[in-house]
């Protein structure tokens, strides 16, 4: 393992501003690998470069334009006056700031547009209102594997997946060989994809999504895949990668990860940000308000004698 | 333990920001082609994965690129033939010199049309410059019309040995002409299918009709004959870019003439233009595609 590089991280061991991460029964269970301490939070006088700034941010869908267009509908649109709304908000008024060294969760529940968040800072969605600045390399690992060609081979893919990354060619090649052993797919990095079992492609796809050293690193639960070799040694690779990123945004519904690798968290609801702070207390309103949303839908369940509310229209 | 090396340290880490605003038409299109010519390595293995995959799964493979072009000259001439009775002299020499640039422009731009659309997940999880899709669908259109030169070249020397002339050295000049033509027109129908699926379906009878509208199996003096009480359609004829093009190639290949110079230049110059206007459509709609898809 490399040497951390977070500044400070190398008296993880005391956490300063951390508070006391709340008890879980098992801390990392599945793979074995000791807990990870959550770097600690820097100090606020410091004055850090911000490496993310998110301003007044929204995110609009239309309605309109869905994937289901075709001529007929648009014709039929445009003679039919449309009742209920035009747009969607995924996201609105969204604000705020990532300096260096912290490393931020993002919860809540489904839909609230955590990913659209996330999809934001990786570029792939243009804001619709305001904006966002990323100072740095980002590597997001929404892409495990999303680019491969099944007739092409394994190494040809990582060539293939390095240039959609906009990475330098030479930097492809210097990274072909690690990137191959880390997969550790034997003779068949030669062989066409369309052969791989799926825990191959997804150790190919690990493989490739984490060989770029970032500054901002997005991780979008993408954490579990392959057997449980590959899963540890996954595991340790993104506790590497956390530590030597400058800043960190990680979409998740396990709060383990939030205390174990975040030293702040945002909930988001709705598309608006609820909550931003210490984890410990985002998390605690957070599932504050999990359990209210379930105790209305036991209420309405038990209201309707047993059967599933129907939908509000 | 593997560990995978650490990144070569960059002087200015790159700033990136987006935001809702949009910078000018000229702006765009500027954008655009700076994007195309930045990732030249990503278009060049998008071609060879294409060319693989449609060699792939054949027993002759890429061999179908030399065969395909040759059968279809026979089924044209076979046809026309029986039809006519009384076809151009050297018909097979003349129809090879218009089917085998049409053959590369349809296989351009049925292959645009789903060139954005069949990248969907990738454009929903990764920040790419999107227009590296079509611009890769175009060239891998080239080398199908390179491995027509195959047979072109047997034809000439096996059969037409007289009509070799130095003129066929000019057939590059007017490829490009196409080539910037295609181009255009594959940006333009890979943004609008994101929005309208319909029209996969709908432009293959198009390029179809087409086709049989542009002097392919027969010369344009067969049609100016047509039209000699109807300026009118002389003129629309005249329009038709495929006319410029099939006539261009067929004299530097069948009659051994110059190309039509005039109208080959303004061909190049309304090309060049639809290509700007097609770069700046699909930079406008790139923004959405990542929601609509």
């Amino acid at each position: 393992m490399t040497a951390p590089t977070t500044p400070g991280a190398a008296e993880a061991g005391t956490p300063g501003a951390v508070p006391p991460a709340p008890t879980r029964p098992e801390a990392v269970g599945f793979d074995g690998l000791p807990t990870a301490t959550p770097p600690p939070a820097p100090d606020p006088a410091a004055d850090l470069p911000s490496v993310i700034e998110v301003r007044d941010l929204g995110i609009r869908y239309s309605l309109r334009l869905t994937r289901k267009n075709t001529l007929r509908n648009t014709f039929i649109n445009m003679f039919r006056k449309r009742e209920g709304p035009k747009e969607f908000w995924a996201l609105r008024h969204v604000d705020f700031d990532l300096v260096q060294g912290q490393s931020l969760a993002v919860i809540g529940p489904n839909g609230a547009g955590k990913s659209t968040l996330l999809q934001v800072l990786a570029g792939i969605l243009t804001p619709s209102e305001g904006g966002v600045i990323v100072r740095g390399q980002v590597s997001s690992l929404l892409t495990l594997g999303a680019g491969f060609d099944q007739d092409l081979t394994g190494r040809e893919n990582i060539l293939l997946a390095g240039a959609f990354l906009g990475m330098d060619h030479r930097e492809v090649l210097d990274r072909l060989e690690p990137i191959i052993e880390f997969a550790d797919l034997g003779e068949f990095i030669d062989a066409p994809i369309k052969t791989y079992s799926s825990g191959m492609r997804a150790r190919l796809g690990f493989s490739i999504a984490t060989s770029v050293d970032p500054d901002v690193l997005l991780l979008d639960e993408v954490l579990a895949t392959g057997d449980a070799i590959f899963r540890a040694k996954s595991k340790a690779r993104i506790l590497e990668l956390v530590r030597s990123a400058k800043a960190i945004v990680l979409v998740t519904h396990d709060m383990g990860w939030v205390t174990e690798f975040c030293n702040r968290a945002m909930l988001i609801e709705k598309g608006a940000v609820i909550a931003n702070g210490e984890p410990a207390d985002v998390v605690a309103i957070h599932l504050e308000h999990a359990e209210e949303a379930k105790r209305a839908k036991l209420e309405q369940i038990r209201r309707y004698g047993g059967e599933a509310p129907k939908l509000a229209r | 333990m593997a560990s995978l090396p650490k990144a070569s340290q960059k002087a200015t880490p790159p700033a990136y920001r987006s935001t809702s605003e949009r910078p000018s038409t000229v702006g765009l299109v500027a954008e655009g082609f700076r994007e195309i010519a930045s990732r030249r390595r990503l278009i060049r293995y998008l071609v060879q994965a294409d060319m693989k995959k449609k060699g792939a799964n054949t027993v002759l493979g890429n061999v179908w690129w030399v065969i395909d072009p040759l059968m279809l000259m026979i089924v044209y001439v076979v046809l026309v033939t029986v039809i006519t009775q009384r076809p151009q002299p050297d018909y097979p020499l003349f129809i090879f010199s218009a089917i085998l640039p049409w053959k590369w422009f349809t296989s351009t731009v049925s292959d645009a049309v789903t060139s954005v659309t069949g990248q969907e997940r990738l454009i929903k999880q990764l920040h790419f410059p999107k227009l590296v899709l079509p611009v890769a669908s175009t060239f891998s259109g080239v080398t199908s019309f390179v491995f027509g030169l195959i047979p072109l070249g047997l034809l000439l020397v096996l059969f037409y040995s007289d009509r070799i002339t130095p003129y066929l050295l000019l057939i590059p000049v007017v490829a490009f002409v196409q080539l910037v033509l295609s181009m255009g027109l594959a940006i333009g129908v890979s943004a609008v299918n994101v929005f309208y699926r319909d029209l996969g379906n709908a432009i293959r009878h198009f390029l179809r009709l087409w086709f049989y509208l542009s002097p392919a199996l027969y010369s344009a003096e067969q049609i100016s004959s047509l039209g000699v009480d109807d300026p009118t359609i002389t003129f629309l004829f005249g329009l038709n870019p495929f006319t410029i093009l099939f006539e261009s190639y067929r004299n530097v290949i069948y009659a051994g003439t110059p190309p039509m110079w005039g109208p080959l230049l303004a061909l190049l110059a309304v090309s060049v233009a639809i290509t700007c206007l097609a770069t700046w459509g699909f930079k406008r709609l790139e923004p959405a595609f990542a929601k609509v898809l």
